[in-house]
């Protein structure tokens, strides 16, 4: 099915098209084919990973590497009746959150102090965007991961509802009332610095 | 009415994800419902924070990793094994079944401790005890045993193939676990001296103040009847935990942990009196209002080798106490370079690795990297014989 759909394609011009050619060569063991692949989602992969792993670049590192060598032994299992991509964000989110079982007590000192530590800097007005974006990761980081996963995947790889509810494995409905309650938590956990946001 | 009420629609309407009809009836709903516009300004702050997430680059060396790890993997051939054994994935399903059913006859029989799977103890001297026998030239220490020594007796315990541990005088152990992925100890008080020689994270012991966690070496571990314990690594690495609270001790560094509290911070056993009894009184502060005083010590008393532990406390300490111990640091050591004092007084996580690797501290992805290569060598070498593997 893949072959004719990619045969069907002249002149692919979408990535979602892109995809589907690499995706059989892929599937053949390409690893130029591999490699455009992991060219065009590891930023994706890897910020997903950082983010929903504490900001711990290791963990990230790993999760990412793990993500694409499962994609190149899986890629027979991907029948294309989702899209690729949310088939892929559902291996990174399945790959982090068995990351998170299997590091449970192995934190190393320094990257777990990094997530507690209560860091009292002053704000001057050149880093006061950094220290923002740190402080939301912070808050976000506080969040049950039923909350923090539909926050991830709208705002960082920016789905849709619809497909944060295929890679998450729930209705449109639950995404929706848990990115309510997500927003609400990142509002009480940092309405205080709401002065450091731009104009609306 | 309140099922008239807009507000789980908020984020939906805030995205645009509602179909025209929603979007109207939010629209309007909002203008005459202050308590639905109250939670729609809520959740659209709450979106704006969210906003500011970036997507962030990957390092690039990732894909040599990738590349070496698909060889290992080596994927079609996996694929067409796995099609060609699918008629036995009935069996199996019956296999895993009969196995259930064969546990749960064998859970309901009387439980007794199970000596043939527990580690050899031998007698050093004195009267070593398990529970109220004398150890023998050929006992056991089960799972769910004490061992006990009194003022004038010695053990020691054969930790399964990796290793041992011998028992000092006037100390209590228990075996709380010992299989293929774990061995466990319980010091409730006393002494043991541990040399292991296995994947890192295999071998535990469990103090009352904390676990120590193998990761590689030998170390002497002792416990006082209060439940406060005292480390010293002579080779390799021991990581201290008690909940969030951790620890990571290098050969020729000792560290003290509180009962309730946790581990303190790591220090070299050559350190100076002063700077030794300072980072106690720091770690675990009689008067709390003494702290800063105590801080201000150990960094005086500090010297070039004590940069460990002021790197260690770098994220324990904060605003000007933070700068206070990072100067130190830099004037007993040169900072590496691509390093600021600004991005280390925010702990950096790019610039803290470098002064790990500046102080001989990369215990963290070095040994990560060891765990690794250890599970490939056990496991393919010694794997289907003893089924050895190190947890991560």
């Amino acid at each position: 099915m893949l072959d004719q759909i990619v045969a069907a394609q002249e002149q692919p011009v979408s990535n979602e098209s892109i995809d589907w050619r690499v995706i059989t060569r892929c599937r053949q063991g390409d690893r130029d084919a591999l490699r455009a692949l992991f060219e065009a989602y590891k930023d994706r992969v890897y910020s997903i990973a950082k983010y929903s792993l504490g900001g711990d670049e290791q963990m990230a590192s790993d999760v990412t590497q793990q993500v694409f060598i499962k994609l190149m032994t899986r890629l027979g299992q991907f029948r294309g009746d989702s899209e690729f991509a949310t088939w892929l964000y559902r291996l990174v989110v399945n790959t982090c959150r068995d990351e998170q079982r299997k590091q449970r007590r192995w934190v190393p000192l320094a990257d777990s102090a990094f997530m507690t530590a209560t860091v009292k800097q002053t704000q001057t007005a050149q880093y006061a965007s950094k220290e923002l974006a740190r402080q939301v990761q912070r808050a976000l980081g506080e969040l049950k991961p039923k909350l923090r996963w539909p926050l991830l995947l709208r705002y960082v790889e920016g789905l849709s509802y619809e497909e944060i509810g295929k890679v998450l494995g729930c209705s449109k409905g639950t995404v929706a009332s848990r990115l309510n309650r997500g927003h609400s938590a990142l509002s009480r956990k940092l309405g205080h610095l709401r002065d450091q946001l731009g104009p609306e | 009415m309140f099922s008239n009420h807009v507000s789980n629609l908020s984020s939906a309407y805030w995205h645009n994800e509602l179909t025209p009809p929603q979007s109207r009836r939010v629209a309007e709903h909002l203008i005459g419902c202050s308590r639905c516009r109250a939670e729609f300004e809520d959740v659209k702050l709450g979106a704006r924070f969210a906003e500011q997430l970036e997507l962030i680059s990957a390092p690039e060396s990732l894909w040599a990793g990738i590349t070496a790890g698909i060889n290992v993997e080596a994927a079609p051939s996996r694929r067409f094994q796995f099609l060609r054994f699918q008629f036995l994935k009935p069996i199996a399903i019956a296999a895993t079944l009969l196995l259930l059913i064969g546990g749960g006859l064998l859970l309901l029989l009387p439980r007794r401790v199970d000596n043939q799977t527990g580690w050899q103890v031998a007698r050093l001297g004195g009267s070593p005890r398990i529970g109220s026998e004398s150890v023998s030239d050929n006992s056991r220490l089960g799972v769910g045993q004490w061992l006990e020594t009194d003022a004038g007796s010695r053990a020691k315990l054969e930790v399964a193939n990796i290793g041992n541990v011998e028992i000092d005088p006037n100390t209590r152990v228990r075996l709380l676990q010992t299989n293929n992925s774990e061995h466990r100890l319980e010091l409730a008080r006393g002494r043991l001296s541990a040399r292991i020689s296995a994947p890192p994270k295999l071998f535990f012991v469990n103090t009352p103040s904390g676990v120590a966690e193998d990761l590689g070496c030998a170390y002497t571990l002792e416990v006082d009847d209060a439940g406060n314990s005292h480390l010293r690594v002579t080779l390799g690495w021991v990581a201290l935990q008690l909940r969030e609270r951790e620890s990571v001790v290098p050969a020729g560094a000792a560290c003290v942990t509180r009962s309730g509290i946790g581990p303190g911070t790591p220090y070299f056993e050559d350190a100076s009196e002063a700077f030794r009894s300072s980072l106690s009184r720091f770690d675990f502060p009689a008067d709390p209002s003494s702290q800063a005083s105590a801080l201000h010590n150990v960094t005086r008393e500090a010297r070039p080798r004590d940069a460990m532990t002021l790197f260690y406390l770098l994220p324990r300490v904060n605003g000007n106490e933070r700068a206070m111990v990072y100067d130190r640091m830099t004037a007993l050591m040169p900072p590496p370079d691509g390093v600021t004092r600004e991005g280390m007084l925010n702990l950096n996580p790019q610039m803290m690795e470098r002064w790990q690797g500046k102080l001989g501290l990369t215990w963290g992805r070095s040994l990560d990297q060891a765990a690794k290569t250890w599970r490939k060598v056990w496991s393919s070498a010694l794997g289907s014989l003893n089924g050895l593997q190190g947890k991560r």
